[in-house]
């Protein structure tokens, strides 16, 4: 009854280099439950991202199923992928991703404004959600202003503030010392576990894996 | 719609990225409504002054006998209007007419007795001519002549013509023509004043007569037709076609259809703005692009980002076509600025211009500022503006968001 936020059958993808063909996952299968917590380790290479885009449906897949929430994301062209992006699908990059042009503010209020909500309830979201991420304070400055770890915390508040199904983490602590990631890993489980999100991360970081409810190893494209 | 206001303010940020960049791209845009703006504002004023030219040339219509236009004349004035004084006191007594004028053309010899030249000839009233014509017919020495006076009949000559006969006010001359009866007449006349029109062609050949001594030298009470002038050269068509519903037996004509020259310049003057317009868009449009195109590059990662957070490639698209758009919106503001600045400055000086093909005389340089030209090239400039980045933002738009994403 409790259906799979991420249900993957036997997953493939390639990636073409001019005349030959780079396996980069072949047959993965993985669920993960609602609001659990999942990490993806793995050497470089191993396939991680690829499996991430795919989860987060940046990228498509040669050959498998995937369902998100119960539902079949085969066969959707790029507009209704993005949709689901847009309403269900939460993404922290290694590298934050901050627009610079908007303020810490602006910049977690703009998945709301793409989701065309209302200014009041937009307002109140975005203060809601930047004070569970201790940035209030600095809501008025633009990204480049900010340390690290404080631009990190700015993408996990843009990534949880429409409540999201699903976030997407690729290596998301790689940036950061190890306090300041301690903080970011605490930082995303709480707000993960109060908006009922489901967690995929890929890193190769060991205080994360310790976090996790789960970790997946991968090799060469196969999951252990 | 507060929405819409907050992405028109990361638009306006992402104008203020690279200042310098979007700073030259806002001055050719402006430079290009100005230009615009400018040189049709100056084709207007060249179209209104030619206009005004042929108007005070020609009448805002002419009266005429119904052949007069059709058909050579066998003999003078085969197709003169005969009745012309009643005629007139008719066209008078509308409101609109501000002045009739009978004009009797002819054509012969002038004498002053070593040397005889082809003339043609108008005989009418000079000063009611110089009063309609004003600055279109300049007197060079002398005076105008009245249109019933005692003694030698008195005439004006066109400035080269008068020179090639050597002649200045008070030289007594000869005129010989044919009269309606097809035998020789001549007359002494006297020189009263020399004129010029400003078209050398016409000076070398051009005499005006008192009206009552060229029709006892032709024999003949008719005039040629009669030229109606009016308040307002806007009120010609209106006017026209009432006195063409109330009179079938004349024929009247504008001054349009008679002012080749006004009308072989505006087509030419049209082509060449027009060719003008579309090279300064060509440039606008090119250069808008290219800025956007770099800044597109610049935030491939970024549009990946977007992407990724679940914008659509259209409204991707649209934050740089906003982009475009202000940067439209300021290069119009600035050269309407310089627009309107370049018409006070003409205003205040008195800038000549060469005279124009054809003709002796410069013209002062004006430009028109035209609320038409006016709102069509700022929305052109605008329009292209956003069109280029449209254009240009179009295919990074598109590309696969892992790629865009990886892009450094
Ligand atoms: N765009 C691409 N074109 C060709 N090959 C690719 C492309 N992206 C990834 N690959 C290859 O696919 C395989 C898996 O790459 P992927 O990026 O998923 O690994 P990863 O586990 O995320 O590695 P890292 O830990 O370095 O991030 C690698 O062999 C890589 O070279
Ligand atoms: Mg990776």
């Amino acid at each position: 009854m409790n259906a799979p936020v991420i249900d993957l059958r036997g997953i493939a993808k390639h990636y073409r280099m001019g005349d030959s063909d780079v396996p980069a996952l072949q047959g993965i299968d993985l669920a993960v439950t609602r609001g659990a917590f999942v990490a993806v380790k793995g050497p470089s290479g191993s396939g991680k991202s690829t499996l991430l885009n795919i989860c987060g449906l940046l990228d498509g897949f040669d050959a498998g199923s995937y369902r998100l929430d119960g539902e079949d994301m085969s066969g959707l062209d790029e507009t209704a992928r993005t949709l689901i992006r847009r309403r269900r699908i939460g993404f922290v990059f290694q590298s934050y991703n901050l627009v610079p042009v908007m303020t810490v503010r602006e910049n977690v209020e703009y998945p709301l404004i793409l989701l065309g909500m209302g200014e009041d309830q937009r307002i109140a979201r975005v203060a809601e959600t930047l004070a569970l991420v201790g940035l209030e304070q600095l809501a008025e400055r633009r990204p480049d202003h900010l340390s690290g770890g404080q631009r990190q915390r700015v993408a996990i508040a843009r990534a949880l503030v429409k409540s999201p199904a699903l976030v997407i983490a690729d290596e998301p602590t790689a940036n950061l010392d190890s306090a300041t990631a301690t903080q970011v890993i605490d930082l995303m489980r709480g707000l993960g576990a109060r908006h009922g999100a489901t967690f995929l991360i890929a890193t190769h970081d060991d205080r994360m894996t310790a976090h996790c409810d789960e970790v997946r190893t991968l090799t060469d494209g196969v999951m252990q | 719609m507060k929405a819409q206001l907050e992405l028109l303010r990361f638009a306006w940020r992402n104008v203020l990225r690279n200042r310098r960049r979007s700073l030259a791209t806002v001055i050719i845009a402006a430079l290009g409504a100005a230009a615009i703006m400018i040189a049709g504002g100056f084709a207007l004023y060249t179209y209104d002054a030619l206009r005004e030219g042929a108007a005070r040339e020609f009448g805002h219509f002419t009266v005429a006998h119904r052949e007069f236009f059709q058909r050579d004349e066998e003999t003078p004035l085969q197709y003169g209007l005969e009745n012309y004084r009643k005629l007139s006191a008719a066209l008078e007594k509308d409101q609109r007419v501000t002045r009739v004028l009978p004009r009797l053309n002819f054509s012969g010899l002038i004498s002053n007795g070593d040397k005889s030249m082809v003339f043609l000839g108008m005989g009418a009233d000079a000063r009611a001519e110089g009063a309609a014509r004003g600055v279109f017919l300049k007197l060079l020495e002398g005076s105008l002549f009245g249109g019933d006076e005692p003694g030698a009949p008195r005439v004006l000559l066109g400035s080269a013509l008068a020179k090639s006969l050597n002649a200045h006010p008070g030289t007594p001359l000869t005129l010989l023509t044919t009269t309606v009866e097809g035998s020789m007449n001549a007359v002494d006349v006297e020189v009263s004043g020399i004129v010029s029109t400003g078209w050398p062609e016409i000076d070398k050949r051009l005499v005006y007569a008192p009206l009552p001594a060229v029709q006892k030298l032709l024999l003949t009470d008719k005039v040629s037709a009669l030229a109606v002038y009016l308040e307002d050269t806007a009120m010609t068509p209106a006017a026209l076609a009432d006195w063409q519903a109330r009179d079938s037996i004349h024929t009247f004509k504008p001054w349009w259809e008679q002012a080749f020259y006004y009308q072989s310049v505006r087509a030419l003057y049209n082509r060449i703005f027009g060719l003008l317009g579309i090279i300064i868009a060509v440039l606008v449009f090119f250069s808008v692009a290219n800025t956007l195109s770099m800044a597109v590059v610049e935030r491939t990662r970024e549009i990946g980002t977007l992407r990724a957070l679940g914008a659509l490639p259209g409204e991707i698209v649209a934050g740089f076509a906003r982009e475009g758009g202000l940067i439209g919106v300021l290069g119009v503001v600035i050269g309407m600025a310089l627009a309107g600045l370049t018409t006070a400055l003409l205003l205040g000086l008195d800038v000549q211009m060469p005279p124009p093909p054809g003709r002796s005389e410069g013209y002062p340089l004006k430009v028109y500022a035209d609320p038409t030209i006016y709102a069509v090239a700022a929305s052109v400039i605008v329009v292209l503006c956003i069109v280029a980045a449209w254009f240009v933002s179009r295919k990074a738009s598109r590309k696969t968001i892992v790629e865009a994403l990886g892009h450094v």
